[in-house]
């Protein structure tokens, strides 16, 4: 037994150190295709430190003795076709990475994104033994709710040594707790309408920027037999998106941030007139039968088929319809706008919802030689060229401050859209799932779905969401 | 001489680890179950006495009562619609004699593999775009059916799949002990002129209802088993038509960190389980030879 | 009704029965070989148009079911082996050797084990495992999986060494053998039958355990077959031929053992519910 061990680990020994060779090559190679311009050299200006490549694992690597090798478990959500742009990009920072720490190794591990977020990290943040890093979201029910149990590392002290501290947008709050900084998100969005304007021109319909069209739009395209939206509800966070949208711009674009101090409520007229829009939408067949069996990937396979017209998501689809990406066959052919102004609606009409929610955590239980390669990572994932290219390859909004020239070599035309959408926009409201408690969230989905089954009304819904939103307030008071 | 088998030493040595296992692995849980099961522990932080109340609630939600109604909906399935259909197939068998050992060997195969990888297969059989079973119902021009989609048409989406997967085993149990029945018995009854259905009825099922019971017992128990192929196939959805007892004890414990509340719920399944099987042995096997346990 | 007519209406019926089990099979493995979703939409039943070779390196590789395969292989393996000989060795104690109230007591105490359904255990056993620090490593399934079939083992290899005589034993006393060595070269061979009987039991229900592995393990490299399967299924939700493909890698070596040892298994796991 011992024997089989010792030699694994000269295995694995002997694999990392190839890897690493291989790493930093491949890293080269993808650095120089990816963003041909600026963003390195900027990166080493805005940093404080020497020179930002050399400084948290360099100067430890000048100590003599030979490193040792160690592992680093990652945990991330970049799994199927249509993530791999995302993790291309992963992918490198962990070459990188590897490279400039000696002995380490990451080790990747990865889990559909509600599976980690709903059912892996609740489980092993109880346990006490999260990965190392790990996707995380921002916000009550997820970093800190972790970042207050004393789960999750403070990343203040690191922020301040990389010279990082300034360069984020104003985004950090979701991730912060008493003004620590427990999570870093990797980038934004916001959530609209795709439309395939081949089938809108088929149908002679106008794009769907105000709210007549975008009705007509939806009763041709039932009329046609082509479904109006393509839906994902087996995922209830799919249909969620809608939820929250509407709920900002007929309830009020501070509704959202509101459930937790108790100022909205679930069930508040305003709120339920959003879910039965959503129930109005069902009756009248603006959804594919049988939506509830359908993941979110159905969603795009059937959007991307041309079974349906629109579909409402997060922007940061738009990578999918790039010419090599999983949705190549409609390229060219997809636009997105937002939810056009609702009539009677209290809120700002050109509101929009922006996320920066998601991004990495780290786990407080850290050896001195992971802290290393966490910070390492840090600096590798959050510069100027990952988040250039996150832009330029994957769609995601940037998190943190680009140069204007930077945002300019955004040549994809749904990228583009997405900038204006936001450029547009009055004012931005979040997305309830990053302020509310995860049990109050958990609820949303499960009635949401009822919902959609008729199982439900829109009252019914409201009541038992706030029932949920009242205990989890009463206990955070306590 | 009798010293040799009175050796305490080596018969610690013998029961020790399995004690202990048995107890880490058994007792324990089941007692801290208890204690737990009286909390309204997240998993995190709080961990306060909360009496009765998870208790309480239980009965109050009325997603986990539907789950209750769809453990009974498996049992009387399984006990009513399976077990009829288990004793026809194995009197069939047992009556041919080629291929009989095919037969066995291809019936009893489902029970083998793996409840999850039988969830995804029959979860593709199901899928109304691309599955075996939507082409065939529509060549016979019957409409689509989104089976795990539809709150009507999951449940007995489920309650296929599980068939198919257990009802072989059951099939073969049976078999077994009708090719145990001597011969004679059956060669005097021809003679006298009895067709073969009325001797399978008369003779066989007679001769074989100690294994009938054990086959409804395990039914039972079997019936409040059911997790694995639910958590696969639909996770309890949609809407949580298919949730059963077990499965929306996962997920409150895991989803929503409610480990107190989860493990009142396991108690509780547990307390179901006892009553079933105690009622059954009072009600319908108390004449014939206790079925052990 | 003529008697052949008569003869093969059981032939009809169970020939039903068998298309019914064997359909999905030939259906997944069909469309393992096809290109995509499309090709197998448009042709359910039939063969292949084009044999896709492909998607079974894709899914060797991407799957990992190499990976799952062997972790599989070897926790259901050892924990089955671990449990059958510490199964047998109480057992023997609990049957043959002179303790008999205590005896009588801890066979009553590990049969209430066989009241337990094993769900009922499952946050519990997690919260301990968690609390022993073994959650998320190996240890954390194969000491649940060893325990979870201790009470069955005891019960069936109990009821099969009180049918061995007693002679062959009482002679190796006389002949002043030890205890130890009568257990190892007298007892454990006569009972080999039992023993491969609640082999198979157990390993099969730890091959096939998905509840506490999907749960108690997050690392991909660790992951068992049923619960990567799941994994995999959710990643690549919409390309059903590479689904296909991994449903064909895990359920065709189980069917291989099933050929060769189907009367053995038949026999296990039909005895093993009805406890001997």
């Amino acid at each position: 037994m011992k024997k089989k061990v010792a030699s694994a680990m000269a295995v694995s020994a002997a694999l990392s150190v190839f890897l690493a060779a291989c790493g930093s090559n491949g890293d080269n190679g993808n650095g120089a295709n990816a963003s041909p311009s600026s963003s390195q050299p900027a990166a080493s200006d805005a940093s404080p430190s020497p020179s930002p490549s050399a400084s948290a694992p360099a100067s430890e690597s000048a100590s003599p003795e030979k490193a040792e090798n160690f592992t680093v478990s990652l945990r991330h959500i970049q799994i199927g076709d249509a993530q791999k742009f995302r993790k291309a990009i992963l992918d490198d920072v962990v070459k990188k990475t590897e490279s400039e720490v000696p002995g380490l190794k990451f080790e990747l591990d990865g889990v559909e994104d509600s599976v980690n977020r709903f059912t892996k990290l609740p489980a092993e943040m109880a346990a006490g033994n999260p990965p190392k890093i790990m996707d995380i979201f921002g916000g009550a029910g997820d970093t800190q709710k972790y970042a207050k149990a004393g789960r999750l590392l403070d990343l203040t002290p690191i922020l301040d040594e990389l010279g990082l501290k300034d360069k984020f947008l104003n985004v950090l709050e979701p991730f912060s707790v008493d003004g620590k900084v427990y999570g870093l998100p990797i980038g934004g969005n916001t959530e609209g309408i795709f439309y395939n304007t081949d089938i809108f021109a088929k149908y002679n319909l106008n794009p769907p920027t105000t709210w007549d069209d975008l009705i007509k739009a939806a009763d041709t395209l039932k009329k046609n037999n082509v479904a109006p939206f393509a839906a994902g509800s087996k995922d209830a966070w799919v249909p969620n998106m809608l939820v929250n949208t509407l709920i900002g711009r007929i309830a009020g674009e501070n509704t959202n941030s509101g459930f937790i101090t108790g100022q909205s409520k679930w069930n508040s007229p305003d709120v339920v007139a959003a879910y039965q829009m959503i129930a109005d939408w069902e009756k009248k067949g603006y959804y594919p039968k049988g939506e509830l069996g359908k993941a979110y990937a159905d969603m795009l396979t059937d959007f991307v088929a041309g079974k349906a017209g629109m579909m409402f998501d997060g922007s940061w689809r738009s990578s999918a319809f790039k010419d090599d990406a999983v949705g190549k066959d409609i390229s060219g052919k997809v636009a997105f706008v937002s939810l056009p102004p609702i009539p009677n609606g209290k809120g700002n009409q050109t509101s929009v919802n922006a996320n920066y929610g998601e991004g990495y955590g780290f786990s407080s239980d850290l050896n001195e030689n992971e802290l290393k390669a966490v910070k390492a990572f840090i600096k590798n994932m959050y510069s100027d060229e990952m988040q250039l290219r996150g832009l330029l390859e994957d769609g995601v909004l940037p998190s943190m401050k680009l140069s204007d020239e930077s945002i300019a070599q955004v040549t994809d035309p749904v990228v583009k859209q997405v900038l204006d959408v936001l450029k547009n926009a009055g004012t931005t409201f979040p997305h309830f799932d990053s302020v509310v408690q995860s049990k109050v969230y958990t609820e949303t989905e499960t009635q949401l779905t009822k919902l959609i089954a008729g199982k439900a009304t829109p009252q019914e819904v409201g009541n038992a969401i706030q029932k949920a939103q009242d205990a989890e307030n009463a206990a955070a008071a306590k | 001489m009798r010293s040799t088998l009175k050796n305490p030493y080596v018969y610690l040595l013998f029961v020790l680890p399995t004690i202990a296992l048995y107890f880490l692995f058994f007792i324990y849980p089941m007692l801290t179950s208890f204690y737990y099961g009286f909390t309204n522990w997240n998993g995190l932080d709080t961990k306060d006495y909360v009496g009765f109340a998870n208790f309480a609630n239980a009965f109050k939600d009325a997603d986990f009562r539907h789950s209750i109604l769809n453990n009974l909906i498996i049992l009387l399935f399984s006990c009513c619609i399976q077990v009829p259909l288990i004793i026809v197939c194995s009197l069939l068998i047992s009556g041919v004699k080629r291929l009989q050992g095919f037969y066995k060997t291809t019936v009893f195969m489902p029970s083998i593999l793996s409840t999850s990888v039988i969830g995804i297969l029959w979860g593709f059989i199901y899928d109304p775009d691309v599955g075996l079973l939507d082409k065939t119902l529509r060549s016979l021009g019957a409409p689509t059916i989104y089976w795990l989609a539809d709150t009507n048409w999951a449940l007995p989406a489920i309650l296929i799949t599980n068939a198919w997967q257990w009802m072989g085993f059951y099939i073969v149990l049976i078999l077994a002990a009708i090719l145990a029945i001597p011969r004679e018995i059956d060669e005097a009854a021809r003679i006298d002129g009895a067709t073969g259905p009325q001797r399978a009825w008369y003779l066989t099922v007679p001769l074989i209802k100690p294994i009938i019971n054990v086959v409804i017992m395990l039914s039972i128990a079997g019936a409040l088993r059911v997790v694995d192929i639910v958590l696969v196939m639909t996770g309890g959805g949609p809407a949580g038509a298919t949730d059963v007892m077990a499965s929306y004890m996962v997920n409150k414990a895991i989803k929503y960190s409610d480990y107190g509340y989860g493990t009142a719920l396991s108690i509780i399944i547990f307390a179901f389980a006892l009553v079933l099987t105690a009622l059954y042995q009072i009600l319908f096997a108390r004449r014939q030879e206790r079925v052990e346990f | 009704m003529t008697p052949t007519l008569r003869k093969s209406i059981p032939h009809i019926l169970m020939m039903a029965y068998v298309v019914v089990i064997l359909a999905p099979f030939l259906f997944i493995l069909f469309s393992s070989f096809k290109a995509d979703n499309l090709a197998i939409a448009l042709h359910p039943f039939g063969l292949p148009k084009k044999w896709e070779f492909e998607n079974y390196r894709e899914a060797w590789v991407k799957a990992k079911i190499n990976v799952y395969f062997f972790n599989s292989l070897y926790l259901a393996f050892s924990s089955a082996v671990v449990g059958v000989l510490m199964a047998a060795a109480t057992a023997f104690a609990l049957v043959r050797m002179k303790f008999g109230r205590i005896s009588a007591w801890i066979y009553q105490f590990v049969l209430i084990g066989m009241l337990i359904p094993g769900n009922v255990l499952f946050i519990a056993q997690y919260l301990l495992v968690q609390k022993l620090g073994i959650l998320g490593t190996h240890w954390s399934l194969f000491l649940p999986y060893t325990a979870g079939a201790l009470p069955f083992s005891v019960l069936l290899i109990c009821a099969f060494m009180r049918s061995i005589p007693r002679e062959l034993e009482e002679a190796a006393i006389v002949d002043g053998m030890n205890v130890l060595r009568m257990f190892g070269q007298i007892v454990l061979p006569l009972t080999v039958p039992a023993l491969v009987t609640v082999f198979i039991v157990n390993f099969l229900g730890n091959w096939n355990e998905y509840l506490l592995s999907f749960f108690f393990i997050s690392k991909d490299s660790l992951r068992t077959l049923p619960a990567g399967m799941v994994q995999f299924r959710d990643a690549f939700q919409t390309n059903y031929a590479l689904i296909c493909t991994g449903i064909v890698f895990s359920v065709l070596p189980v069917l291989v053992l099933y050929m060769f040892l189907q009367r053995k298994i038949i026999e296990g796991l039909t005895a093993g519910s009805i406890k001997g």
